[in-house]
């Protein structure tokens, strides 16, 4: 295990994002530290998704973001996974999470069927999240929380350095989440990737991260899970009145490998 | 005739076979610009003087590059964007006609289609294009589906999204202007879409989906040509109404299926 602190997956140096006229990021300094969960708070429209994006190189952007390998991972470029908060695909496509799996799996197109060895790494990947009942079923009809775990499966096929969540729970019911928070702690317990994760939910944020990023355009504020989510830090993101309100069981279940921080539930008493 | 069966038996499968990742990108709208780019494309050959077919590719390539450069740096929406170049191509190409007299009996084999007019080099490009989208789709299929599901996500499993989206559109210019000479530039995206849609009713899977639409197209193609033989209607508009027929009948299918 990676002494917390000493490597970073992760460097963000002054990073701006601008899009028709206006800065949407502007001035980002922050680390995602090595086995770490960060977790990626801010209001509706604070860039969190364009942070996402930039990071994955799908906006233009200046200032750096530079990728480590930690020497345990082994040489090459680090691998990015990715969840994104919502799939934007007709519903009507006729593909199947066997189809869906293959398309990133094997060479030659899933046109004339799938190989050996892409049906065995869909098997194994969608057992690690108890989904495997779910391989011949069409894409399109599944649930938003049977989809996000088959697209948890997916990013974390290929061990990632790096697992980026965008609001792994938003659309999913309670129970749900619980069985999505669940699959990802166990796996993050196995396999210390790094994991930055945005959420709106703060309960779920003082429940699973280590750290905290707080963003609106700019940084906030970042630090020590629990020092980060006080009143005057959430009045500053969120504007007054803003304060943590628990729904769902604060210890046991769900944490992702985090000991127990017995400040956590004092500041979750709002 | 025979020439016109062949040609069809190029350009209905390369046709369908682009369509499936088309539909599945919803880019028909596309499409329709690009074979509607084919007036200008066409008046501009006429104009200088060199083959009409030249220009018309060059141009359908040059409006599918503009309009996926331009869709990527602006926050309209796609079909706002697929809309302005749609207009402004028509607008030119009609300019352009509209100046040269004469030039609107040319442009007839172009807006229907003339299959059995195709020459011996023209059916040798179609055999040639046939080859070159199942090399590229072999190539860039499973990739460009991906990126129809989440542009994000399929970067994040390292495809090259910029590149294949340029890439793919190119492909799509070239099948949609050669398609052109076959069902004419009013009809060109039913060649493209319709096979795919129809096989999207019955489908499950990626397999059944492509073949499928493969299989309607050909079978559209050749039977559309046998028909208008006998009933002297235009070649383009009967393959058309065929494939038209196949998406009604996978249409109510479907309904029997699932109902």
């Amino acid at each position: 295990m990676t002494a917390p602190g000493h490597h970073h997956t992760l460097e963000i140096r002054n990073l701006s994002v601008r899009a028709g006229g206006t800065e949407i990021l502007s001035g980002i300094n922050a680390d995602i530290r090595c086995g770490e969960v960060t977790a990626l708070v801010g209001p509706n429209g604070a860039g969190k998704t364009t942070l996402l994006l930039a990071i994955l190189g799908l906006v233009p952007y200046t200032g750096e973001i530079r990728f480590c390998r930690a020497a345990e991972h082994g040489e090459g470029a680090p691998r990015i996974g990715y969840v994104p908060q919502r799939l934007d695909f007709d519903r009507n496509t006729p593909m199947t999470v066997l189809d869906f799996f293959a398309l990133s799996s094997q060479r030659y197109p899933v046109i004339f069927g799938h190989s050996a060895r892409s049906r065995r790494s869909a098997r194994e990947s969608l057992t690690r999240v108890d989904a495997d009942h779910l391989v011949s079923r069409p894409l399109g009809k599944l649930s938003g929380g049977e989809l996000q775990r088959i697209l948890l499966a997916l990013a974390l096929r290929d061990n990632p350095d790096i697992l980026l969540l965008d609001e792994p729970v938003s659309g999913v019911d309670l129970s749900g989440e619980a069985l999505f928070c669940d699959f990802l702690g166990k796996i993050h317990s196995e396999t210390r990737f790094s994991l930055l994760l945005v959420s709106h939910d703060l309960s779920v944020v003082g429940r699973h991260a280590d750290r905290v990023i707080c963003l609106n355009r700019r940084i906030i504020c970042q630090g020590a899970t629990t020092e980060m989510l006080t009143p005057e830090n959430l009045e500053a993101m969120y504007g007054s009145g803003a304060h943590l309100v628990s729904h769902g069981p604060a210890n046991g279940r769900g944490h992702l490998h985090a000991p127990p921080r017995p400040d956590q539930e004092e500041e979750k008493g709002g | 005739m025979k020439r016109a069966i062949v040609a069809m038996l190029c350009v209905a499968p390369a046709a369908a076979a682009v369509g499936v990742p088309l539909v599945h990108f919803r880019m028909a709208f596309f499409s329709d610009a690009i074979g509607h780019s084919a007036f200008t494309g066409v008046a501009i050959g006429v104009l200088l003087g060199v083959h009409p077919l030249l220009t018309m590719v060059a141009f359908g390539l040059f409006v599918a590059w503009a309009i996926t450069l331009v869709k990527g740096r602006t926050e309209l929406s796609p079909d706002t964007v697929i809309g302005v170049f749609f207009s402004t191509v028509i607008a030119l190409g009609i300019a352009v006609i509209s100046a040269q007299k004469g030039l609107t009996r040319n442009l007839q084999a172009y807006l229907y289609g003339d299959l059995l007019a195709v020459s011996e080099t023209e059916l040798l490009w179609m055999a040639a294009l046939l080859f070159g989208v199942a090399a590229y789709l072999f190539l860039a299929f499973n990739r460009i589906m991906l990126i129809g599901v989440h542009e994000g996500f399929a970067k994040s499993m390292g495809v090259p999204v910029r590149a294949l989206e340029i890439s793919f559109a190119l492909v799509v210019a070239l099948v949609v202007t050669t398609a052109i000479r076959a069902v004419g530039i009013l009809l060109v995206t039913a060649l493209l879409v319709v096979p795919a849609a129809s096989a999207r009713n019955i489908a499950r899977g990626a397999v059944s989906a492509f073949w499928g639409a493969v299989a309607i197209a050909v079978a559209s193609g050749l039977s559309g040509i046998a028909a208008s033989y006998y009933l002297d209607t235009a070649t383009g508009a009967t393959v058309v109404l065929f494939a038209a027929a196949f998406f009604a009948v996978t249409a109510m299918l479907k309904g029997i299926l699932r109902g």
